[in-house]
Protein backbone atom coordinates (compact mmCIF):
# COMPACT_ATOMS: atom_id res chain seq x y z
CA UNK A 1 0.00 0.00 0.00
CA UNK A 2 1.32 3.23 -1.15
CA UNK A 3 2.23 6.17 1.49
CA UNK A 4 -0.17 9.71 1.36
CA UNK A 5 2.13 12.61 0.67
CA UNK A 6 0.17 16.05 1.66
CA UNK A 7 2.17 19.21 1.69
CA UNK A 8 5.49 16.93 1.75
CA UNK A 9 4.13 15.40 5.05
CA UNK A 10 4.52 11.50 4.61
CA UNK A 11 1.60 9.39 6.16
CA UNK A 12 1.44 5.36 6.15
CA UNK A 13 -1.40 5.49 7.55
CA UNK A 14 -4.49 6.29 5.14
CA UNK A 15 -6.87 6.76 8.74
CA UNK A 16 -6.92 10.46 9.72
CA UNK A 17 -8.82 10.79 13.03
CA UNK A 18 -10.85 12.99 15.38
CA UNK A 19 -10.81 13.12 19.18
CA UNK A 20 -14.21 14.34 20.53
CA UNK A 21 -16.64 12.26 22.16
CA UNK A 22 -14.39 9.25 23.82
CA UNK A 23 -15.44 9.32 27.58
CA UNK A 24 -11.74 9.76 28.67
CA UNK A 25 -8.30 10.22 27.69
CA UNK A 26 -7.60 6.63 28.05
CA UNK A 27 -10.34 5.10 26.01
CA UNK A 28 -9.66 8.14 23.20
CA UNK A 29 -5.61 6.77 23.06
CA UNK A 30 -6.64 3.25 23.25
CA UNK A 31 -8.74 3.56 20.06
CA UNK A 32 -6.53 5.73 18.25
CA UNK A 33 -3.45 3.66 19.12
CA UNK A 34 -5.42 0.81 17.77
CA UNK A 35 -6.43 2.72 14.62
CA UNK A 36 -2.41 3.14 13.97
CA UNK A 37 -3.94 6.52 12.88
CA UNK A 38 -1.35 9.33 12.79
CA UNK A 39 -3.16 12.71 12.26
CA UNK A 40 -5.97 13.74 14.38
CA UNK A 41 -7.91 16.57 14.82
CA UNK A 42 -8.33 18.66 18.12
CA UNK A 43 -10.74 22.19 18.42
CA UNK A 44 -9.82 25.25 20.63
CA UNK A 45 -12.50 26.65 22.63
CA UNK A 46 -11.90 29.85 25.54
CA UNK A 47 -10.62 28.30 28.42
CA UNK A 48 -12.30 26.86 31.49
CA UNK A 49 -10.95 29.23 33.89
CA UNK A 50 -13.46 27.18 37.02
CA UNK A 51 -12.42 23.54 36.04
CA UNK A 52 -9.25 22.18 34.82
CA UNK A 53 -9.83 20.23 31.37
CA UNK A 54 -8.30 16.43 31.07
CA UNK A 55 -5.44 17.04 29.29
CA UNK A 56 -5.25 15.35 25.89
CA UNK A 57 -2.47 16.75 24.38
CA UNK A 58 -0.17 15.30 25.96
CA UNK A 59 -0.53 11.65 25.28
CA UNK A 60 -1.20 12.65 21.42
CA UNK A 61 1.88 14.27 21.72
CA UNK A 62 4.16 11.47 23.71
CA UNK A 63 2.47 9.11 20.78
CA UNK A 64 4.01 10.98 18.34
CA UNK A 65 0.63 12.20 16.26
CA UNK A 66 0.39 14.92 13.85
CA UNK A 67 -2.18 17.63 15.37
CA UNK A 68 -4.64 19.33 12.84
CA UNK A 69 -6.72 21.75 14.85
CA UNK A 70 -9.87 22.67 13.31
CA UNK A 71 -11.61 26.01 13.13
CA UNK A 72 -15.03 24.75 14.51
CA UNK A 73 -17.42 27.05 15.98
CA UNK A 74 -16.48 29.76 13.45
CA UNK A 75 -19.17 31.25 11.40
CA UNK A 76 -17.33 33.45 9.33
CA UNK A 77 -14.40 33.77 7.04
CA UNK A 78 -12.96 36.44 9.32
CA UNK A 79 -13.58 34.12 12.88
CA UNK A 80 -12.29 30.98 10.83
CA UNK A 81 -8.96 32.80 10.29
CA UNK A 82 -9.08 34.31 13.69
CA UNK A 83 -9.37 30.88 15.29
CA UNK A 84 -6.38 29.52 12.81
CA UNK A 85 -4.01 32.12 13.84
CA UNK A 86 -4.82 30.90 17.96
CA UNK A 87 -4.59 27.29 16.77
CA UNK A 88 -0.85 28.12 14.87
CA UNK A 89 -0.08 29.15 18.53
CA UNK A 90 -1.74 26.89 20.49
CA UNK A 91 -0.25 23.68 18.76
CA UNK A 92 2.63 25.49 16.98
CA UNK A 93 1.45 23.98 14.09
CA UNK A 94 1.06 25.89 10.58
CA UNK A 95 -1.65 23.25 9.71
CA UNK A 96 -5.18 24.05 9.96
CA UNK A 97 -8.59 21.73 9.33
CA UNK A 98 -10.78 24.57 7.96
CA UNK A 99 -14.49 24.49 8.70
CA UNK A 100 -16.98 27.17 8.89
CA UNK A 101 -20.45 26.05 9.45
CA UNK A 102 -22.71 28.57 10.77
CA UNK A 103 -25.84 26.20 11.18
CA UNK A 104 -25.69 24.15 14.23
CA UNK A 105 -28.48 21.39 12.91
CA UNK A 106 -27.24 20.13 10.20
CA UNK A 107 -23.55 22.14 10.66
CA UNK A 108 -23.39 22.33 6.86
CA UNK A 109 -20.13 23.86 5.70
CA UNK A 110 -20.45 27.35 4.35
CA UNK A 111 -18.41 27.27 1.04
CA UNK A 112 -18.56 30.96 -0.02
CA UNK A 113 -16.57 31.55 3.58
CA UNK A 114 -14.90 28.51 3.20
CA UNK A 115 -13.00 29.83 0.13
CA UNK A 116 -12.48 33.46 1.35
CA UNK A 117 -10.97 32.17 4.30
CA UNK A 118 -8.94 29.17 2.59
CA UNK A 119 -7.18 32.19 0.27
CA UNK A 120 -6.49 34.39 2.99
CA UNK A 121 -5.15 31.84 4.99
CA UNK A 122 -2.59 30.83 2.41
CA UNK A 123 -1.77 33.69 1.68
CA UNK A 124 -0.48 33.69 5.54
CA UNK A 125 1.27 30.44 4.90
CA UNK A 126 -0.72 27.89 6.35
CA UNK A 127 -1.51 24.16 5.29
CA UNK A 128 -5.36 24.64 4.28
CA UNK A 129 -7.65 21.38 4.38
CA UNK A 130 -10.95 22.49 4.13
CA UNK A 131 -14.12 20.99 5.04
CA UNK A 132 -16.61 20.91 2.39
CA UNK A 133 -19.70 20.08 0.34
CA UNK A 134 -18.85 17.33 -1.69
CA UNK A 135 -19.21 20.22 -4.72
CA UNK A 136 -16.79 19.11 -7.34
CA UNK A 137 -16.73 22.95 -8.56
CA UNK A 138 -15.78 24.12 -5.04
CA UNK A 139 -13.53 21.31 -4.94
CA UNK A 140 -11.73 22.35 -7.62
CA UNK A 141 -11.56 26.15 -6.73
CA UNK A 142 -10.20 25.15 -3.46
CA UNK A 143 -7.33 24.00 -5.36
CA UNK A 144 -7.04 26.68 -7.30
CA UNK A 145 -5.92 28.98 -4.56
CA UNK A 146 -3.78 26.47 -3.32
CA UNK A 147 -5.35 23.94 -0.14
CA UNK A 148 -3.25 21.40 0.13
CA UNK A 149 -6.07 18.79 -0.02
CA UNK A 150 -9.87 19.09 0.02
CA UNK A 151 -12.22 17.15 2.52
CA UNK A 152 -15.71 16.55 1.52
CA UNK A 153 -18.19 14.94 3.69
CA UNK A 154 -19.69 11.84 2.85
CA UNK A 155 -22.68 13.11 5.11
CA UNK A 156 -23.73 15.50 8.11
CA UNK A 157 -21.01 15.29 11.15
CA UNK A 158 -22.04 12.30 13.69
CA UNK A 159 -24.92 10.88 11.51
CA UNK A 160 -23.54 7.90 10.65
CA UNK A 161 -25.29 7.99 7.51
CA UNK A 162 -21.85 6.74 5.23
CA UNK A 163 -21.52 8.24 2.01
CA UNK A 164 -24.59 9.63 0.52
CA UNK A 165 -22.64 12.44 -1.97
CA UNK A 166 -21.32 8.93 -3.63
CA UNK A 167 -21.77 10.27 -6.68
CA UNK A 168 -20.12 14.08 -6.21
CA UNK A 169 -17.27 12.06 -4.29
CA UNK A 170 -16.72 10.18 -7.16
CA UNK A 171 -16.21 13.11 -9.29
CA UNK A 172 -14.37 14.92 -6.85
CA UNK A 173 -11.60 12.40 -6.65
CA UNK A 174 -11.84 12.27 -10.75
CA UNK A 175 -10.84 15.57 -11.15
CA UNK A 176 -8.82 16.13 -7.99
CA UNK A 177 -5.46 16.96 -8.14
CA UNK A 178 -4.73 17.37 -4.90
CA UNK A 179 -5.12 14.75 -2.17
CA UNK A 180 -8.95 13.79 -1.30
CA UNK A 181 -10.38 12.97 2.40
CA UNK A 182 -13.49 11.91 2.77
CA UNK A 183 -14.58 13.49 6.00
CA UNK A 184 -17.83 13.31 7.99
CA UNK A 185 -20.61 10.50 8.30
CA UNK A 186 -18.23 7.87 7.97
CA UNK A 187 -20.58 5.04 10.34
CA UNK A 188 -19.19 2.36 10.17
CA UNK A 189 -15.85 0.04 8.84
CA UNK A 190 -17.99 -0.47 4.96
CA UNK A 191 -18.08 3.04 4.42
CA UNK A 192 -14.67 4.25 5.11
CA UNK A 193 -13.80 0.78 2.83
CA UNK A 194 -16.23 1.89 0.36
CA UNK A 195 -14.68 5.70 0.10
CA UNK A 196 -11.03 3.63 -0.05
CA UNK A 197 -12.29 1.79 -2.59
CA UNK A 198 -13.65 4.35 -4.91
CA UNK A 199 -10.15 6.02 -4.84
CA UNK A 200 -10.24 8.50 -1.80
CA UNK A 201 -6.75 9.28 -0.64
CA UNK A 202 -7.74 9.41 3.20
CA UNK A 203 -10.73 9.25 5.54
CA UNK A 204 -11.75 11.19 8.69
CA UNK A 205 -13.51 9.40 11.34
CA UNK A 206 -14.39 10.35 14.87
CA UNK A 207 -17.85 9.51 16.19
CA UNK A 208 -17.80 6.03 15.00
CA UNK A 209 -15.01 5.32 17.02
CA UNK A 210 -15.65 7.53 19.58
CA UNK A 211 -19.21 6.11 20.74
CA UNK A 212 -18.52 2.52 19.98
CA UNK A 213 -18.93 0.19 23.51
CA UNK A 214 -15.43 -0.73 22.22
CA UNK A 215 -13.37 2.05 20.92
CA UNK A 216 -10.24 0.16 20.89
CA UNK A 217 -11.45 -2.61 18.50
CA UNK A 218 -13.29 -0.18 16.52
CA UNK A 219 -10.47 1.84 16.38
CA UNK A 220 -8.49 -1.44 14.59
CA UNK A 221 -11.92 -2.32 12.68
CA UNK A 222 -11.27 0.89 11.01
CA UNK A 223 -7.61 0.30 10.39
CA UNK A 224 -8.35 -2.37 8.74
CA UNK A 225 -11.13 -1.32 6.48
CA UNK A 226 -9.38 1.18 4.95
CA UNK A 227 -6.18 -0.52 4.44
CA UNK A 228 -8.60 -3.20 2.78
CA UNK A 229 -10.11 -0.64 0.40
CA UNK A 230 -6.86 0.86 -0.65
CA UNK A 231 -5.30 -1.87 -1.27
CA UNK A 232 -8.49 -3.03 -3.66
CA UNK A 233 -8.22 0.04 -4.97
CA UNK A 234 -4.92 -0.06 -5.53
CA UNK A 235 -4.81 -3.61 -7.02
CA UNK A 236 -7.71 -2.92 -9.93
CA UNK A 237 -11.39 -3.66 -9.52
CA UNK A 238 -13.39 -5.18 -11.56
CA UNK A 239 -15.89 -3.54 -13.44
CA UNK A 240 -19.29 -4.17 -12.94
CA UNK A 241 -21.81 -5.86 -15.55
CA UNK A 242 -25.01 -7.25 -15.84
CA UNK A 243 -24.45 -10.49 -17.08
CA UNK A 244 -22.65 -13.60 -15.73
CA UNK A 245 -19.09 -14.37 -16.73
CA UNK A 246 -18.00 -18.05 -15.56
CA UNK A 247 -15.20 -18.03 -13.52
CA UNK A 248 -15.09 -22.08 -14.50
CA UNK A 249 -14.39 -23.55 -17.34
CA UNK A 250 -18.08 -24.35 -19.20
CA UNK A 251 -16.77 -28.17 -20.75
CA UNK A 252 -19.01 -30.30 -22.10
CA UNK A 253 -18.08 -33.05 -19.80
CA UNK A 254 -21.57 -33.71 -18.00
CA UNK A 255 -23.11 -34.16 -21.64
CA UNK A 256 -20.72 -37.54 -21.47
CA UNK A 257 -23.76 -38.84 -19.30
CA UNK A 258 -25.89 -38.88 -22.00
CA UNK B 1 -6.20 46.56 38.53
CA UNK B 2 -9.55 45.54 36.62
CA UNK B 3 -9.20 44.01 32.67
CA UNK B 4 -11.51 42.03 31.14
CA UNK B 5 -10.77 38.00 30.90
CA UNK B 6 -12.95 35.80 28.86
CA UNK B 7 -15.66 38.45 28.75
CA UNK B 8 -16.17 38.67 32.25
CA UNK B 9 -13.94 41.15 34.85
CA UNK B 10 -11.02 40.14 36.67
CA UNK B 11 -9.04 41.58 39.12
CA UNK B 12 -5.08 40.84 38.36
CA UNK B 13 -2.50 41.71 40.33
CA UNK B 14 0.78 42.17 38.25
CA UNK B 15 2.06 43.74 35.04
CA UNK B 16 2.44 41.07 32.05
CA UNK B 17 0.50 38.98 30.49
CA UNK B 18 3.10 35.86 31.52
CA UNK B 19 2.07 37.45 35.32
CA UNK B 20 -1.23 36.73 34.73
CA UNK B 21 -1.05 33.05 33.17
CA UNK B 22 1.18 32.92 36.49
CA UNK B 23 -1.60 33.87 38.65
CA UNK B 24 -4.44 31.39 37.26
CA UNK B 25 -1.92 28.10 37.82
CA UNK B 26 -3.21 26.75 34.48
CA UNK B 27 -0.45 24.54 31.97
CA UNK B 28 0.81 26.74 29.14
CA UNK B 29 1.23 23.74 26.62
CA UNK B 30 -1.79 24.27 24.04
CA UNK B 31 -3.11 27.43 24.38
CA UNK B 32 -3.09 31.07 22.93
CA UNK B 33 -3.65 34.28 23.55
CA UNK B 34 -5.51 37.42 21.76
CA UNK B 35 -5.72 40.72 23.30
CA UNK B 36 -8.33 42.85 21.92
CA UNK B 37 -8.35 40.37 19.09
CA UNK B 38 -4.74 40.39 18.53
CA UNK B 39 -3.31 37.08 18.86
CA UNK B 40 0.18 37.81 21.02
CA UNK B 41 2.82 34.96 20.33
CA UNK B 42 4.21 33.09 23.43
CA UNK B 43 7.50 34.42 22.66
CA UNK B 44 5.88 38.16 23.64
CA UNK B 45 3.76 36.95 26.54
CA UNK B 46 6.64 38.00 29.02
CA UNK B 47 6.73 41.60 27.78
CA UNK B 48 3.15 42.30 26.68
CA UNK B 49 1.86 44.89 30.12
CA UNK B 50 -1.84 44.48 30.41
CA UNK B 51 -4.16 48.33 31.40
CA UNK B 52 -7.53 48.37 32.14
CA UNK B 53 -8.48 48.45 28.76
CA UNK B 54 -7.16 44.95 28.18
CA UNK B 55 -9.57 42.46 26.69
CA UNK B 56 -7.87 39.41 27.24
CA UNK B 57 -9.18 35.84 25.65
CA UNK B 58 -7.41 33.02 26.35
CA UNK B 59 -7.77 29.63 24.31
CA UNK B 60 -7.23 26.02 24.70
CA UNK B 61 -7.06 23.12 22.60
CA UNK B 62 -9.57 20.25 23.67
CA UNK B 63 -10.91 17.19 22.14
CA UNK B 64 -13.27 17.85 18.30
CA UNK B 65 -13.28 15.92 15.44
Amino acid sequence: MSSLFIAGHEFHSRLFTGTGKYASADAMMDSLNASESELVTLSLRRMDLKNQTDNILQPLLQQGMKLLPNTSGARTAKEAVFAAELAREALETNWVKLEIHPDPRYLMPDGMETLLAAEELIKKGFVVMPYVHADPVLCKRLEEVGCQCVMPLGSPIGSNMGLASRPFLEIIIEQSRVPVIVDAGIGAPSDAALAMEIGADAVLVNTAMAVAKQPAQMGKAFKLAVEAGRMAYESGLGEKRLQANATSPLTDFIGALS
Amino acid sequence: MKIMLNDASHEFVGETLQDLLTQLGKSEQGIAIAINQQVVPKSLWSSTELNEQSQVFIFESIAGG
